[in-house]
């Protein structure tokens, strides 16, 4: 099994974990916590997308 | 405070107060404005479903000459567009599958397989993404293809479209017309969640006799999950509960022992989860859950609102009544073939049996079919102004 393939398993309310992101992103000299929150709010967008169709 | 917000805040905190267990000024009353509206407004119940500005209009004509205080919601209960774009095989919508004048179906098949349970307890997200979506999609048979690609862009931007359309006519309605959403969030039991859209009936209940650890493994790992979709995301409103709709645990579908062993103890642990958040649950009890009344005061206090719908109302009340908000009272039969002095009637009967000593919202018992009358929906909310003074 490749690396992109590995099961996240993720948290509800999670698709794609942060911490997976940066492991991918290496250096980030920015501030993380700005690019964290939005990425997590549109993760979360996303998981309850996959949910809504899984909740009829 | 303007007019409407003097309204809203009445109506509020006679909701409120009602949640708690206690006695508000009068009964609340809870209202929607369903299928039922179609026949008279002269469109035809595909024009509602697709088009939200029609849909939302129609509501937005209404609720001027109606009083009561908490909104159930509109006539259309899905947008069908999303459904298109991604090709579903979930549903078959008024227009689509069914005639104009139709209410919606659901097509409920094996979405999940049986050899899935596995994969599924390992990651419940992934898989319903690597699999379920692909199962019930015709546009996504062929993941990464053109048409794939786009259905999923299509339907993720209509979800956040319809989101934004039904928050801004909430918002007008709240401002407008001093109305109380009845709540926030979403979720169901995990039994339901395996058992409507994934395995469906036949599957969900073969499963019960050839691989029950797998059923309850999989109710187990939906557990946080459905939390999550109640609550609705991290520091959301707590003020009001989150709706679920309950099927499979209604008598008898399940036998007693079926219901103790693999419905209750997730559904339980969910509110419990949601309650630890400070989040309520609408305990939409669809059916008769009279045998499992006693299983359901275990609850913590206050933690659902129970509905009655074909539930013996006065042992709802003698086990629940005083710990646990009850609503309800209307069957929607009467609402159907009933007239509105046989409905203002039972209101008073419903009154006088449920409502005494606080704690109850008038509700219709489930959800009003599209063939009940308007004069005795109307009626419905009159008599609560007329009875419903404490």
């Amino acid at each position: 099994m490749s690396e992109k393939e590995k099961v996240l398993n993720p948290d509800p309310g999670v698709c794609v974990p942060w911490k997976v992101k940066m492991e991918e992103f290496g250096e980030f000299p920015g501030n993380e916590e700005i690019a964290k929150k939005e990425w997590e709010k549109l993760d979360d967008f996303a998981y309850n997308f996959i949910w809504f169709w899984a909740q009829r | 405070m303007n007019e409407k917000e003097m309204l809203y805040q009445k109506r509020l905190e006679r909701y409120t107060t009602a949640m708690d267990c206690g006695k508000p000024d009068m009964v609340p009353v809870a209202f929607g404005i369903g299928e039922w509206i179609v026949k008279y407004t002269g469109t035809t119940l595909q024009e509602i479903y697709y088009d939200l500005d029609k849909s939302n209009n129609i509501v937005s004509e209404m609720l001027p000459g109606l009083d009561f205080d908490i909104f159930k919601g509109g006539p259309s209960l899905w947008w069908p567009p999303m459904f298109d774009a991604m090709g579903s095989k979930l549903y078959k919508f008024p227009g689509i599958g069914v005639d104009e004048n139709s209410t919606f179906q659901f097509n409920e098949q094996e979405y999940m397989k049986a050899d899935d349970y596995d994969e599924f307890i390992a990651s419940p997200t992934e898989w319903l993404v690597n699999h379920y979506l692909p199962n019930i999609s015709k546009e996504l048979e062929n993941p990464g293809s053109y048409r794939s690609t786009v259905a999923l862009i299509k339907g993720a931007a209509a979800f956040a479209i319809s989101g934004g359309m039904m928050g801004a006519a909430w918002g007008k309605w709240t401002v407008d017309h001093g109305i109380v959403g009845q709540g926030t969030g979403f979720t169901k039991a995990p039994f339901d969640t395996l058992g409507d859209a994934l395995r469906g009936m036949k599957g969900v209940l073969l499963d019960l006799r050839r691989r029950p650890e797998k059923v309850l493994a999989a109710c187990d790992a939906i557990t946080p999950h459905n939390v999550n979709c109640g609550v609705a995301g991290a520091g959301a409103d707590t003020r009001f509960p989150c709706f679920a709709p309950l099927h499979r645990g209604a008598y008898p579908f399940l036998n007693p022992h079926q219901w103790d062993t693999f419905y209750w103890p997730s559904l339980k642990a969910t509110i419990e989860g949601l309650w630890a958040k400070g989040k309520r649950m609408l305990f939409y009890a669809e059916g008769d859950w009279t045998p499992y009344l006693e299983k359901i005061a275990e609850l913590p206090d206050k933690s659902i609102i129970f509905q009655i719908d074909t539930t013996d109302a006065k042992k709802a009340k003698e086990i629940l009544g005083g710990r646990f908000c009850l609503q309800g009272g209307m069957p929607t039969t009467l609402l159907t073939y009933g007239t509105p002095e046989k409905i203002k009637e039972h209101v008073k009967r419903t009154f006088d049996e449920l409502a005494g000593d606080g704690g109850f919202i008038l509700d219709s018992g489930g959800v009003v079919m599209g063939d009940a009358k308007k004069e005795n929906v109307i009626a419905m909310i009159e008599a609560a102004r007329e009875y419903g003074t404490y």
